[in-house]
Parts: C-alpha cells; sequence; structure tokens
C-alpha cells in the first residue's frame, strides 16, 4: 500500500502553503506529493520535486496538446528530480480515437523507441509536404530517468505491476481504505488540505496501510 | 545593468557524453553558484529530437531550477513558441511565475531547424504566421499573470525586430549580431513601434558569448572545442549541406561560419569584459545574458568562468 498527497491545485495555491503542504507530507511519511489543476502541472511538479526527498506527481491532460510534448515535458521533470516522477492522466474531451493514439504515442516516445507513427489523427514524423526532407523516424531525447514512470489513466484499470490509485477525502478511515483495495495492492492519494491535516492523515493511515498486524495501541 | 548567465541547452556532448542525470544535477547546482554570485538571473534554450538530448522543455527545467533557489530570476533564451500551444505555455507560465515569486522569464523566438517543427506536425513556413497569432495571446497571459512575466521577443535580423516593435515588447538580440548590425535592428524596431503607436519598452535583452579568464590560453585550449561543436551544429541547422556538395566542402562553409562568428565572442581578463559590456548597455540593453556555456564544458572552467564574470555582476 502507498500513499500520496493531493492532488494540491496549481491554479490557486501559494508557494508558501504548498511548501508547507509538501514538508508536512514528508514528516507525516506520505510516498508522493501530487499537483494537479488546469495546466502546468509537471512545471510545478517539477519545483516541488526539489523541495522534497519523496517522490513527486502530476495530473496531466491528455489529448488535446501534441503527445510529444507530454512526452518531453515528462522526461524533464523526471531527469531534473533524478526519477522520482509519477503521473496521471487526465483524459481531455475527444474522441475515443484521437484518445488511443494521443495514449499509444506518448507510450511509445517515453519508452525509447525510435518512432514512425501512422494514425488516422496522428503521424510522426508528420513529414508533411511543405517542409523539406526530415529523418523517416524520431526519438524521444533526452529519455526520462525511469525506465518506466508510472502513468496511470484517471478512470481505467492500473497499468500491469502499479497499484491501483485512488484519490480519497483527508477524513478516510485505514479500514474504508483497506476495505477499498480488498486483497489487491493500493495507492490512495488523499485531498488533505491544511498542515494539521496531513500530519494527521499520516498518523492515522500510514501504519495500518503498511503493516496488515498494525499494533492499533501505537495510535492511542 | 544587470547580468544574466547562461545558455544552458543540458547536452550531452559526443565529446563529454554525461548521463542527463548528471547534467540537470548539475545544472540546478550552477544555479546555486549563479545565486550565490549575484548575477540578475540563469537562461535555458530549447530544441528538440537531436541526438545530444538538447534539452526540450525548458519551463520543466526552469521550474526545479525555481524550486531549488530563493532569489535567482530564471529565463528562457529562448522558448520556440511557434512549436508550443499558447495557452499551454502561458498557464505555466502563471502557475511558476506565482510559485517562483515572480523570478521567470521567457524569452521566445521563431525556431528554424525543419525536423523539430516537422515532429509536431507543423509548417516551418507557417512559423511567422504562426508567431503573429500566439504572440498577442501570451503577451495578455504574461501581463495577466501575478506577479506578472517579463516577456521578450528573440530576433536575430531586422524584419523579426519590427514584428516585435508593432506589438511594442521588448528584444531579446542574439549573439551574432555586432554594434553595428544591433543599432541597425533597433532602429527597424523603433520605426515599426512608433508606426503602431506603442509606446517604448523600459529596456531590451541581449544574449552574447561572453567568457571571462585570468589565463587566456589555458582556457582557449579547453573552450574552443566546446564553441566549435556548439557552432557547427547551430550552423548545420541554419544552412544544411545542401544536394551535391561534398562533405569537404560543407565542412569548409561550417568552419568559415565558426571564424565569422568568433568575431562576437567577448573572451577576456575582468576588466576588459566589462568595458566591452558596457558598450553595450549604452546601446539600451540593460539586460546582458552571457553565454559562458557552450556545449558541455569541464565543470572546473565553467566555475571559474562564472566565478569571474560574476565579480562584475555581484
Amino acid at each position: 500500500m502507498r500513499l500520496g498527497l493531493g492532488p494540491l491545485d496549481v491554479d490557486s495555491v501559494s508557494p508558501r502553503d504548498l511548501h508547507a503542504l509538501a514538508e508536512a507530507a514528508v514528516e507525516a511519511s506520505f510516498d508522493c506529493v501530487w499537483v494537479g489543476g488546469t495546466g502546468g502541472t509537471l512545471v510545478a511538479a517539477a519545483l516541488v520535486a526539489q523541495w522534497v526527498p519523496v517522490r513527486v506527481g502530476a495530473v496531466v491532460e491528455v489529448g488535446t496538446y501534441h503527445p510529444l510534448h507530454l512526452a518531453e515535458d515528462i522526461a524533464v521533470a523526471d531527469l531534473t528530480c533524478s526519477g522520482r516522477l509519477e503521473v496521471m492522466l487526465r483524459p481531455a474531451d475527444v474522441d475515443a480515437d484521437v484518445l488511443e493514439e494521443h495514449l499509444e504515442v506518448l507510450g511509445l516516445a517515453l519508452s525509447g523507441a525510435h518512432l514512425q507513427w501512422n494514425g488516422k489523427h496522428l503521424r510522426v514524423p508528420a513529414r508533411l509536404a511543405d517542409n523539406g526532407p526530415v529523418p523517416e523516424r524520431l526519438a524521444l531525447n533526452p529519455r526520462p530517468m525511469q525506465p518506466a514512470v508510472p502513468v496511470w489513466v484517471l478512470g481505467r484499470p492500473a497499468p500491469r505491476g502499479l497499484p491501483e490509485l485512488m484519490f480519497s477525502p483527508a477524513d478516510v478511515t485505514s479500514a474504508e481504505l483497506l476495505t477499498g483495495a480488498g486483497n489487491h495492492a493500493g495507492y490512495f492519494v488523499v485531498d488533505a488540505s491544511t498542515p494539521d491535516e496531513v500530519r494527521a492523515a499520516g498518523r492515522r493511515l500510514a501504519g495500518p496501510l503498511r503493516m496488515p498486524d498494525f499494533p492499533a495501541w501505537v495510535n492511542e | 545593468m544587470r547580468l544574466g548567465i547562461g545558455i544552458f541547452g543540458m547536452q550531452s556532448v559526443p565529446q563529454r557524453p554525461d548521463h542527463h542525470a548528471k547534467l540537470y544535477r548539475d545544472l540546478l547546482d550552477d544555479a546555486e553558484l549563479a545565486e550565490s554570485l549575484g548575477f540578475d538571473s540563469i537562461w535555458l534554450s530549447e530544441h528538440h529530437f537531436w541526438f545530444d538530448g538538447y534539452c526540450p522543455a525548458d519551463l520543466v527545467a526552469a521550474g526545479a531550477i525555481l524550486g531549488r533557489t530563493s532569489k535567482l530570476g530564471v529565463g528562457t533564451a529562448v522558448m520556440l513558441l511557434p512549436m508550443h500551444p499558447a495557452q499551454k505555455v502561458g498557464k505555466e507560465a502563471t502557475t511558476l511565475s506565482r510559485l517562483g515569486e515572480g523570478r521567470l522569464s521567457l524569452g521566445v523566438a521563431l525556431g528554424y531547424r525543419e525536423p523539430e517543427f516537422d515532429g509536431f506536425g507543423i509548417r516551418r513556413k507557417d512559423r511567422g504566421k504562426l508567431m503573429d497569432a500566439l504572440l498577442p495571446p501570451l503577451a495578455d497571459a504574461c501581463a495577466a499573470a501575478e506577479p506578472a512575466v517579463p516577456l521578450y521577443v528573440g530576433v536575430a535580423t531586422a524584419v523579426a525586430a519590427q514584428r516585435a516593435g508593432r506589438l511594442g515588447l521588448p528584444l531579446f538580440a542574439d549573439s551574432t549580431m555586432n554594434p553595428a548590425e544591433l543599432r541597425e535592428m533597433l532602429a527597424a524596431y523603433d520605426a515599426a513601434r512608433e508606426s503602431a503607436g506603442m509606446p517604448a519598452p523600459a529596456t531590451h535583452a541581449l544574449q552574447r558569448d561572453v567568457f571571462v579568464t585570468d589565463d587566456p590560453e589555458r582556457d582557449w585550449a579547453m573552450l574552443f572545442p566546446e564553441l566549435r561543436y556548439m557552432r557547427r551544429q547551430y550552423g548545420s541547422w541554419s544552412f544544411p549541406q545542401s544536394n551535391g556538395e561534398s562533405v569537404s566542402a560543407y565542412r569548409e562553409r561550417l568552419e568559415a561560419d565558426i571564424e565569422a562568428k568568433l568575431k562576437n565572442l567577448i573572451f577576456g581578463r575582468p576588466e576588459d569584459v566589462a568595458a566591452r559590456l558596457r558598450e553595450f548597455e549604452a546601446l539600451g540593453f540593460e539586460l546582458i545574458v552571457c553565454r559562458s556555456q557552450f556545449g558541455n564544458l569541464p565543470r572546473a572552467g565553467l566555475h571559474r568562468a562564472m566565478e569571474g564574470l560574476g565579480s562584475l555582476a555581484g
């Protein structure tokens, strides 16, 4: 079981509050600090990663901007924090087949493939008639530090090898989370909004989530 | 006069192929050093799909620097705006300006390398039109950000300066222009600005290749291979090998370009460099972004140059 904080809203949070929440998350042994919002989450995650020694997560929209931009942003963000990045993709309001192509190209680019994609909506490289001759393939460079950056897609089952990720309110109990996870590994991202709430949630949840035989008297 | 340090392209060059995880760790250390030396700002640049891993996401790297430092300005020199969705850039700049407490600046320019445009499905020939369409909304987003984000328009020609002049945006002048060319470019800018009825901006920024040394002979031997790599790379992007041109003829063309561009390098002892920089300040460039990082210099050499230049900044 893993415990995350957030997603903290980068559209409105002040630097002072963000710093205090991130520090509280580290003190309360959260595994990851997540940021969300309508944009700019990867740049914010790169910034927060310099404040904390734990992992950072960004909720990012997928399907509107070119997936190569997203791949480049993910690669550089992961490199600047020495491989501590996690990503939750939030599908944009686009046709299902557009979304699938964006996800495919993003995955291929992040894998380091020498990419040539001829889809219905995307062609990479585009090799447009008005451009001069360009190479037949292209590759993302630099690539992320992690061999595979953990990437979830909102509303879909976790990719193979990753725990199911669930966003939960701040006042959730460990019993509720454990019931939700059943016997499966779970990753719970708790939306606490003050440093005190963060510390309380960490104290209440971290032990019971990590150990099935967590002794209740510790938190009494 | 404010001094910026750069230009960090984060290249894992063939002559020193460091892993990018190390290059970005070094960047953050260099930013801390720049802050302690009293530099106004540190500047990043951007290219895409190049074998040495040239930084393709300068705002992400800027975010990391803003997290690591507390007083230092951070800027893009330059972001290739036509390749980006303007709304995305505007949002990222707004977020970083708030979280970085007003320390972010944006320099934007056209871009020129065909495979980069093509990778994103953009026609290179549309770049001017795209710039015209993207600059006004980005300028609005930068002005509306809290704190506002200074936005500079990167220019290497009089035509590009006229585009910035019509919008009244300050310039980020390329390092390849000599003082006479800079004067001509500023005149074109002012004419376009005045006929559009725009007020003069408070300042312009200038990018310059600057390397401060206390031992020119030793440092030239270190510097030249990196400079040569950088100039050959930019040269090969600006004027690719033409059809039927032999490799040797093409290499001669690249070497001639290196010779020409070296004329604009400021290389010398601190007091000599200070005098040269004041000439450019007098032209109207209150912010001078000094490029002391070429390719991937040995760490100790780069730090010596930063300390020498920092003695003029602090």
